[in-house]
């Protein structure tokens, strides 16, 4: 999420937003939110069935697992990527998608 | 009469070589052990590193640390005699703490992230600016007590600039609370950040080469 928040100026110049989503309740990730000096949304989804969609919510553990997952401005998933976010790939396809975008 | 000369030389050459290996056991261990960046030495003994940076390393018994972690781009550690937590630490980093891209709002930014899992308190950060990497930058120095352990940390924190984003070079010296600092480790710090420099231009820069 810091790495997140470290390169959200770059996200705004390739005409992108991000987005969080976690099992914990509201007031938890608003203290969370405020606490690492996050400003980008984090949504609660504490039913868990973005879990399921994403395949993120392992069988018999309450959270979500890691993933990265970029949609693109028609509703197509671009990019999923367990674990630990790797920014320098998010950023190059960001790119990419702002270039296809201007010629669509 | 040739087996005896041979015998009475073969004894003095073992006895030479016996001598030569106990004074080479009394010779300094730094003298016996292989540069483990000979092959980034360059002739003037600074270090390409990845073929990104170049920097000349700090002297044994620096050693350069494999941290597993994404936190720092080089880091070297030195032990001291008496042991834990003696110790002192250099760092590189490309993405410090912190998301500013002003280096007043990211060192403020920063000391909230830095050192957490230590549980340390920061007193308020001496700041200066300073010419790091050739341009402008800052001087962060403050010392960090962790009461648990009663364990202090001097820290000094050097923020730079690559192409418009942030980097940072840490410096930090563990002892504990009745012991003073030592501050040679730190003039190893200094110069290490001193000889510091870019190879070719960052990923940013390579994404974005119009950027500020």
């Amino acid at each position: 999420m810091e790495g997140h928040q470290r390169n959200l100026y770059l996200y705004e110049r390739l005409n992108a937003r991000v987005a969080g989503v976690s099992r914990d309740q509201v007031d938890t990730l608003k203290y969370w939110a405020e606490d690492l000096g996050l400003s980008f949304p984090v949504f609660s989804n504490s039913i868990g069935h973005i879990g399921i969609w994403f395949e993120t919510l392992e069988a018999g553990y309450p959270m979500f697992s890691r993933k990265t997952v970029i949609i693109d401005k028609w509703g197509v998933i671009r990019y999923m990527q367990a674990g630990h976010p790797d920014y320098r790939a998010i950023l190059t396809l960001l790119k990419q998608l702002h270039e296809e975008e201007a010629t669509r | 009469m040739k087996r005896a000369v041979w015998e009475s030389r073969s004894s003095g050459l073992l006895a030479a070589l016996c001598t030569a290996l106990l004074l080479a056991a009394c010779a300094p261990a730094a003298t016996n052990v292989a540069d483990p960046l000979a092959q980034m030495r360059q002739p003037d003994g600074a270090v390409v590193w990845q073929q990104e940076y170049r920097f000349v390393p700090p002297p044994a018994p620096w050693q350069l640390i494999d941290l597993d972690e994404d936190d720092y781009s080089i880091a070297c550690m030195k032990l001291c005699s008496e042991g834990y937590p003696c110790q002192s630490t250099l760092a590189y980093a490309e993405e410090p703490f912190g998301y500013s891209l002003d280096f007043e709002e990211r060192q403020a930014e920063f000391f909230k992230r830095f050192l957490w899992a230590s549980r340390v308190t920061f007193a308020p950060p001496e700041l200066r600016k300073v010419t790091v990497l050739g341009q402008d930058g800052l001087e962060a120095v403050t010392v960090g007590t962790e009461p648990v352990l009663r364990h202090k940390v001097r820290c000094k924190i050097l923020f730079a600039r690559r192409g418009e984003r942030v980097v940072a070079f840490y410096f930090t010296q563990w002892r504990s609370e009745e012991k003073s600092f030592d501050p040679a480790d730190e003039a190893d710090f200094d110069r290490f950040a001193a000889s510091f420099g870019f190879l070719q231009p960052s990923f940013y820069e390579r994404l974005f080469p119009q950027a500020p």
